[in-house]
């Protein structure tokens, strides 16, 4: 019995905003002390998707490439540096300072580093956001992957070469395979990291890379509940989607 | 690969160094400097005037205080939280559909979070309403303040729906990892209660190599923004929302205090993160 | 301790310099995109800057919380400055602070600037002014500018700093009170009668921690001085001494009985509008006058919101466009603000149903036909008509009173 309450009672809180939002976006005239809301309309889906002349489109589509772009570079670079990380005499160190762009919280990070993405001629430019949020995807990748390269891998590697593989195919054959679970997570974890990034994109571009995130994100938290419910909808779908596909590989056990 | 393995450390360590150590840095010392009046807007020249008044802002204090709270208390009740469903509901979470549940928080961004809970819990909210029509209250005031609160309840809340699913699936990758079920059943033929096995060898055990992950998580509550600023009172502040009213707010005289704040909190954080590197090493392997 | 913090902030400095200078090589730094100087853009005529701003883009810097002025933006003056002038115009988020620390980074770095035109008032004109960030006098040079009420002091004088040209009004508004009539029936028609009406009425009222806050407290401030002419001209110390104090008197005294007993505020006004469209309090206040008639055609606020000004008078202030010292497309920028401010942008822009910005157009300057248009508008259902607040506006003071408030506040009420 308990073992099936628990998790009836854990998917009720998890899936509750889910419920809620889905309410709220389609709410009207929804007051104290009403339980379910008297009215129902798609009023503010459609002042959203209709306001942005189909510009909300394009800012899915560079959502998507951003974020992309992002989880492979950050996920590709960190497999790189964990494994230049561990044949370093001064790996530690290495590690350490791995955590030095967490020091400085998210609000003041953008600020902090505008004035040098500028001086850069970054500033409101595809790239300059790029480099914002690798800064704090590529170390987070990085960490998430440095445990993979045991000295046992470096074993297995030497074997393969020492078998006749080249070393690309070592790579491919071999070293890809054994890190794909790690990497899966970590093209995940990153490209979540990047698709609701709104403070970094938006400071360091001027406003001019206008992810889906940067479009909608002024209506959460605005005035207009109904509004705020559907741009929160609307940021959550996707990813919820990508969870939905990645699920098979989320529901193994580690092995 | 082995030969490019020089080439690897000869540029690719470099360049990640000029990343995520060089820009950061850089970004630390704008910030020292704009406390210093020779950077940023309107700086007019090398002064101390704003490190000397430092004395006098005990909002700074009050924010550190009160953000410590919530991060301990919202990271504590996840941490048990986790732990509880780890060594309680093992059957459940080794099934699909719970798995999968818990990775839902990872679909929401904190803003979300915060106007989900403020229409949740305010005394308007959905629960407020619940409870009226259930006939459990009978006003707008009888519902308790959840959000908006003194001791940062809906705060801390928050952050513990953010955390705790996060923290259940990393202790249970643990528990698989460490092979604490066969560990059970040794302890458990020793002669052992469950109850035994779980204070002195799985709880221990799982904390221990989840302490650096608690720490990580303490650090991020500790810098919290969108859910102070939604979910939290003026007074007292968390860190970030301070430091933002500094930096974003009305008088642009404010900047250098809010650099200097900035600057301070930084280094606070990293100290926390000098003891993370303390712990990962400990915990290494 | 002096000696050491130079010595390290010299060793900072030293650091900076050889990562600004690693991470430019690594950028691959272009020292030929130079900003253009503004008087040279200035000099031109009105058909050379036509001729030099057609076919360009315009990225324009402005709030973009309120879905109906986005949509009057991408519906209405996008495709328009399109189709008269072929200009591109590239809207995106940003405002106060964090503008201006943008602008004042950029030309640091002595480099062209992101953002061409700017949707701005206030302290914000008052510190991009300080950093010498807007490009002007420019108001002259636009042919539609001599249809602007310029005389008008609510118009031309932007906190007590004469625009001077130097940004072109854009729309003008009032504070207002906004309250649910289905809840109260008989809310305070002046400041004097709010203390009285908080105890009759406990838990119904609060003050936002931000900028509509800080308006409703500059006008309570000045009602209560008796006399809101003497808060004409610059910063006045001993005055806002005494009636600031005065304020945080009557505020302290009757904290009891605003929401949460006054042991709280929000720190925002989109939640406290949220707790009004959810019947938690039966007051919220507004900069627009006209934004209760927005708000209930949206269906956020009941039909029963109602907006008033109380006695002695409340703010009215307007807002302005500016255009960036270093815009890459100044000529743009500026046929965009000339359209703006055109009869028909105006128009449609008054109408509550798009947006219920109030004109900063002197209406008896335009053709007769054109000005029925004006006071034909569909009228505001539960705004107060115009002429019954005009002799209710109060003259923004100085920006110093509002920055002194907003620190006061919280020292004198929120901490106490």
């Amino acid at each position: 019995m308990r073992s099936r309450l628990l998790p009836a009672l854990l998917g009720l809180l998890l899936a509750l905003p889910f419920v809620l939002l889905g309410l709220l976006a389609l709410a009207e005239q929804w007051r104290w002390p009403a339980a379910l809301p008297p009215a129902y309309s798609l009023t503010a889906v459609r002042s959203l998707l209709g306001a942005t002349d189909n510009d909300l489109l394009a800012g899915l589509g560079r959502s998507l490439l951003l974020a992309g772009t992002v989880a492979v570079l950050a996920t590709g670079g960190g497999l790189a540096v964990a494994r230049a990380l561990a044949r370093s005499t001064r790996s530690a160190r290495w590690e350490a300072a791995s955590y030095l762009p967490y020091a400085l919280p998210p609000v003041l990070l953008a600020t902090l580093i505008q004035p040098f993405i500028i001086r850069l001629h970054l500033s409101g430019s595809g790239v300059g956001v790029l480099l914002g949020l690798l800064l704090v995807a590529l170390p987070y990748a990085t960490l998430l992957l440095r445990s993979f390269w045991t000295p046992q891998v470096a074993e297995y590697e030497s074997l393969a070469r020492t078998l006749g593989c080249t070393s690309a195919q070592a790579f491919r054959r071999v070293l890809l395979p054994l890190a794909w679970p790690r990497l899966r997570t970590a093209l995940f974890q990153t490209f979540l990291l990047a698709w609701f990034d709104f403070g970094l994109t938006n400071v360091l571009s001027v406003g001019k890379v206008r992810t889906l995130t940067v479009q909608v994100f002024a209506y959460v938290g605005e005035a207009n509940s109904q509004l705020a419910a559907v741009a929160s909808l609307l940021l959550l779908l996707p990813p919820a989607l990508l969870l939905w596909l990645n699920r098979p590989a989320l529901l193994r056990r580690p092995e | 690969m082995a030969a490019s393995s020089s080439f690897f450390s000869r540029t690719l360590l470099p360049a990640y160094g000029l990343l995520v150590v060089g820009l950061p840095l850089a970004g630390l010392g704008y910030a020292l400097a704009g406390s210093l009046g020779v950077a940023g807007p309107l700086a007019g020249g090398f002064t101390l005037h704003y490190w000397r008044g430092l004395g006098a802002q005990t909002g700074l204090l009050g924010a550190v205080l009160y953000s410590a709270w919530i991060a301990l208390a919202a990271v504590g009740v996840a941490a048990a939280l986790a732990l509880w469903l780890v060594l309680g509901a093992q059957e459940a979470l080794r099934r699909g559909p719970l798995r999968l549940l818990l990775h839902l928080p990872l679909l929401m961004p904190a803003l979300v979070v915060a106007f989900y809970l403020f229409q949740l819990l305010s005394r308007s909210g959905w629960l407020s309403r619940l409870s009226y029509q259930s006939g459990l209250t009978t006003s707008i005031e009888g519902f308790p303040e959840l959000v908006q609160d003194a001791a940062g309840v809906g705060i801390i809340l928050a952050h513990v729906l953010l955390t705790f699913p996060l923290l259940t699936l990393l202790l249970q990758a643990i528990y698989e990892e460490s092979r604490l079920d066969e560990f059970r059943q040794l302890t458990l033929t020793l002669g052992a209660s469950g109850g035994q096995f779980r204070r002195r060898v799985a709880a221990p055990v799982l904390l221990g190599r989840a302490a650096p992950t608690l720490l990580l998580s303490f650090i991020a509550t500790l810098g919290a923004y969108d859910i102070p600023l939604l979910l939290g009172r003026p007074y007292p502040q968390m860190l970030s929302v301070y430091i933002a009213t500094r930096l974003q707010r009305f008088d642009l005289r404010e900047l250098p205090a809010g650099y200097l704040a900035g600057f301070l909190v930084a280094l606070g954080l990293l100290a926390l993160i000098g003891l993370l590197v303390r712990l990962h090493r400990r915990h290494a392997l | 301790m002096t000696f050491w913090l130079s010595a390290f902030l010299f060793y900072m400095k030293q650091r900076l310099l050889l990562y600004l200078a690693t991470l430019a090589l690594l950028g691959g730094c272009n020292s030929a995109d130079k900003p253009r100087e503004a008087a040279q853009v200035l000099a031109q005529s009105w058909p050379q800057i036509e001729a030099a701003g057609r076919g360009q883009m315009v990225s324009m810097v402005m709030w973009q919380g309120d879905p109906l002025i986005n949509r009057y933006m991408t519906t209405y003056v996008k495709p328009e400055v399109k189709r008269r002038y072929n200009v591109d115009l590239q809207i995106s988020a940003g405002q106060g602070a964090g503008l201006v620390q943008t602008l004042a980074a950029e030309q640091a770095a002595d480099q062209p600037s992101e953002a061409d035109l700017l949707w701005i008032n206030g302290e914000t004109f008052y510190q991009l002014r300080q950093v010498d960030a807007l490009l002007g006098p420019f108001v002259d040079k636009l042919p539609n500018a001599h249809l602007l009420d310029l005389q008008n002091p609510f118009i031309n004088t932007d906190f007590q700093q004469p625009v001077n040209g130097m940004e072109c009004p854009w729309g003008n508004v009032q504070f207002t009170f906004i309250y649910d009539s289905s809840r109260v029936a008989a809310p305070p028609r002046s400041f004097a009668e709010l203390p009285a009406f908080l105890k009759a009425h406990p838990g119904q009222f609060t003050i936002p921690n931000e900028f509509t806050g800080m308006t409703l407290l500059k006008s309570w401030m000045m009602a209560l001085s008796g006399n809101p002419a003497l808060f004409r001209g610059k910063f006045n110390e001993a005055l806002y001494r005494k009636w600031s104090g005065e304020l945080w008197r009557v505020i302290n005294e009757n904290k009891r009985y605003f929401w949460k007993q006054g042991q709280t505020f929000p720190e925002q006004l989109a939640p406290l509008h949220q707790l009004f469209a959810n019947g938690e309090v039966a007051f919220t206040f507004s900069n627009n006058d006209a934004e209760v008639d927005n708000k209930v055609n949206q269906r956020v606020f009941p039909a029963s919101a109602r907006a008033y000004v109380p006695a002695p008078g409340t703010i009215q202030n307007s807002h302005y466009l500016g255009i960036v010292q270093h815009a890459r497309h100044p000529e743009a920028a500026l046929l965009v603000v000339n359209f703006l401010i055109s009869p028909e942008a105006q128009l449609q822009k008054m109408d509550p149903n798009v947006w219920g910005d109030h004109t900063v157009l002197k209406l008896s300057t335009l053709p007769a036909a054109q000005r029925r248009q004006f006071e034909q508008l569909p009228s505001r259902r539960y705004a107060p008509r115009r002429e019954a607040i005009q002799n209710l506006a109060l003259p923004e003071p100085d920006p110093e009173y509002m920055t002194r408030l907003f620190q006061d506040f919280r020292t004198q009420v929120i901490e106490k």
